[in-house]
């Protein structure tokens, strides 16, 4: 049985890794402009389609295709902003409506250009196993966490270093204040999404080399991401990383202990339990207390 | 101006001789009758990639049956069901209220179940062969019909599983209707026949089966790991079980598993895994209208025949001729297509077509097909074997 919790906990910290970067993107522009992007999950399956499109059209390994993912999902995800840009009432809530709608766009646009058929790498080198003693994983897997892990350090050194990420900060906390600050709120909100459409890259790249996806995961993402940005709290990296963990952790735990079938279950679980008694999610509780 | 209207006028009469010489072409031939047969298909949604293969399947049948045909011709009214049961219902009261002759279903038990109900209501016979439960049979439906059932993958692979006489099965199950029938019923058939059986079910949503197979690999220790899924679930489990390297003999799947596309997509994860299908491959017919299939289907498609598109092939043939056989003894308008559908009695890629009382195939039954190196060799039952099963084998 130890053998069975150490395996589960690992795969768990694992998978919560890729769901932390798949969250990233979705958690920064919640927390600059409040605005849930419901098309989130459908950016980061582009940034997947592109390391298929350069995988099997090159044959090189797909983590080539970072730099063709970064510029097609940043142009898409700014385009993105441009069209939310334009609504000029209840942003928060015709965002929803407007983000959701693009995510229908996008992934039947995907569908039309890539066809329906599932895809995932083929490389050998990523599919082999890796062992640390009785602990196993895929490369790929092993790979896409340290990946998930660097870019998390980066995200947060730029929102607590940099000019930009300060400033990202400041209209995140009170947008009247930070224009009065001097700082064009318009800008830093292009920013955001343009930093959301790189972090989806990396995330779609790294999916695409240790899962599989299609033209319909886009949403099951979003959805994915939008529970773990709501368990971090506004505005908190750790908090996103320590959320995704959590729920990778418990949903391998509940197949180990319980069964593969309530995996979703205890995930929904986790997230209403966490809503019930830390209404602000684990971190941004924590912030308010402090 | 003048030059104006003499080039309209010319163009006018060329126009016309060409539509009249056209007719007096036409005139020789008698003119057939087309009837417009309705489809819904899950083209987008989660359920698309089934979807567009069953509508390339349809396609090619259409244009076959058309081609035999002097006097009666059939087209294809498709509206696409986006994976979901309510759009499915739509389009069949839209389809019907077109002018449809009879109804294609789409994919999944949980779309067809409620679309078959709402055409019988509007008196449309509906056919499907991309929904294998069993309630689906048992509601006393006069005008639904289906080509395959779950009785027919239970029975290949528990014949498969029994003849390698295997001490315990692992089965992975998906939660969805279809798949996790299937490992009900191949739960009691292997359990009848000594063998012990463990059900691993999952949810959909799975993306990580490392800890399932650690539990097969520790704690069931199996001679055979049976999935009872979906391709990208496929993908899952064996990258899961490369991983982990349980003590296992065979990998054994169902649908759209021994398909040259899955070992072309995935040449690592394939070799020695078995999953049901009806041709090895390469491709070998035996029958003209399956050579027949082929060749059109590569000419459209320009890909070799598959697994779905020959189910969906198979049932568009069978409609199209129960529809002009009604048409010919001057039942169809009167409601004498379902009477037609029920005296089907013929061959096909998949076997014999006939449908029960209750509108399934009795005959259904599929072949075991292994993977091997890019080829997929039938290897159960005995009396469809193109070679023996490689066992143990496995695709590490």
């Amino acid at each position: 049985m130890t053998d069975l919790i150490l395996q589960a906990l690992f795969s768990g910290v694992l998978i919560g890794g890729v769901y932390a970067l798949v969250a990233l993107g979705l958690a920064l522009a919640f927390g600059a402009m409040r605005i849930i992007n419901l098309a989130h999950g459908e950016l980061v399956l582009l940034a997947a389609y592109m390391a298929y499109l350069v995988e099997s059209r090159t044959g090189l390994d797909p983590y080539w295709a970072i730099p063709l993912a970064l510029v097609v999902v940043m142009a898409v995800s700014w385009a993105l902003f441009v069209l939310v840009d334009k609504i000029k009432d209840h942003r928060e809530l015709n965002s929803l409506i407007l983000t959701f709608a693009i995510g229908i766009i996008l992934t039947n646009a995907i569908l039309l250009i890539f066809a329906s058929d599932m895809r995932s790498t083929s490389s050998a080198f990523l599919q082999d196993a890796v062992s640390f003693g009785d602990l196993f994983a895929m490369r790929g897997e092993i790979i896409a966490f340290v990946l998930s892990v660097v870019l998390m350090g980066v995200l947060w050194w730029w929102l607590k270093s940099s000019w930009y990420g300060r400033a990202v900060r400041a209209v995140s906390s009170n947008r009247n204040a930070a224009r009065l600050m001097g700082i064009n709120p318009a800008r830093i909100e292009t920013v955001s999404f343009l930093v959301a459409g790189a972090l989806a890259s990396f995330a779609g790249v790294a999916l695409y080399t240790m899962s599989v996806v299609q033209p319909a995961t886009g949403h099951a993402l979003t959805v994915k991401a939008f529970i773990i940005t709501v368990l971090a709290g506004v505005g908190s990296i750790p908090g996103v990383f320590l959320g995704a963990v959590l729920l990778g952790v418990t949903e391998a735990l509940t197949v180990t202990l319980a069964s593969s079938a309530l995996q979703e279950l205890a995930g929904m679980v986790l997230f209403l339990l966490v809503l019930f008694l830390l209404p602000n999610g684990l971190f941004g509780a924590r912030a308010r207390r402090g | 101006m003048v030059r104006k209207m003499i080039a309209s006028a010319t163009l006018a009469i060329a126009l016309t001789a060409g539509a009249t010489g056209a007719k007096a072409q036409d005139a020789g031939k008698p003119e057939a009758q087309t009837f417009t047969i309705g489809a819904h298909m899950p083209l987008t949604g989660t359920l698309a990639r089934s979807g567009q293969a069953f509508n390339e399947g349809m396609q090619v049948a259409v244009k076959m049956c058309n081609a035999i045909s002097p006097k009666y011709q059939v087209k294809i009214d498709l509206i696409d069901d986006e994976s979901t049961p309510a759009k499915a219902v739509s389009a069949v009261e839209k389809l019907a209220a077109d002018g449809s002759v009879a109804i294609i279903g789409g994919y999944g038990s949980n779309i067809i179940g409620p679309a078959s109900d709402a055409s019988d209501k509007l008196g449309k016979v509906y056919i499907t062969a991309g929904a294998v439960s069993d309630e689906l049979t048992k509601r006393g439906l006069k005008t639904f019909f289906r080509i395959n059932n779950n009785a027919g993958y239970e029975r290949g692979i528990a014949t498969l599983i029994g003849d390698l006489k295997p001490q315990k099965v692992s089965i992975i199950a998906s939660t969805k209707e279809a798949p996790a029938l299937l490992a009900e019923g191949l739960e009691k058939d292997l359990e009848a026949k000594g063998i012990k059986v463990t059900v691993h079910k999952f949810d959909p949503a799975i993306t990580d089966f490392k800890p399932i197979i650690n539990k097969i690999k520790l704690q069931d220790k199996p001679d055979i790991i049976m999935m009872s899924a979906y391709e990208n679930d496929y993908v899952g489990i064996i990258r899961a079980a490369k991983v982990l390297k349980p003590n296992v003999k065979l990998m054994v799947g169902t649908w759209s598993l021994a398909t040259p596309k899955m070992y072309t997509e995935f040449p690592d994860l394939m070799n020695n895994v078995v999953g049901t299908s009806f041709l090895p491959f390469p491709v070998e017919v035996k029958s003209e209208e399956g050579k027949k299939f082929a060749e059109v289907y590569k000419q459209t498609y320009n890909k070799d025949i598959e697994y779905l598109s020959t189910l969906s092939f198979v049932e568009t043939m069978v409609l199209c001729e129960a529809i002009f056989r009604a048409a010919e003894d001057g039942s169809l308008e009167k409601g004498g297509l379902a009477e037609q559908m029920r005296k089907t009695d013929r061959d096909s890629l998949l076997g014999r077509i006939q449908f029960d009382a209750t509108g399934d195939n009795p005959n259904f039954s599929l072949s075991m097909g292994q993977h091997r190196d890019g080829k997929i060799v039938l290897v159960s039952p005995k009396s469809a074997a193109n070679g023996e099963v490689v066992y143990p084998g496995l695709p590490w």
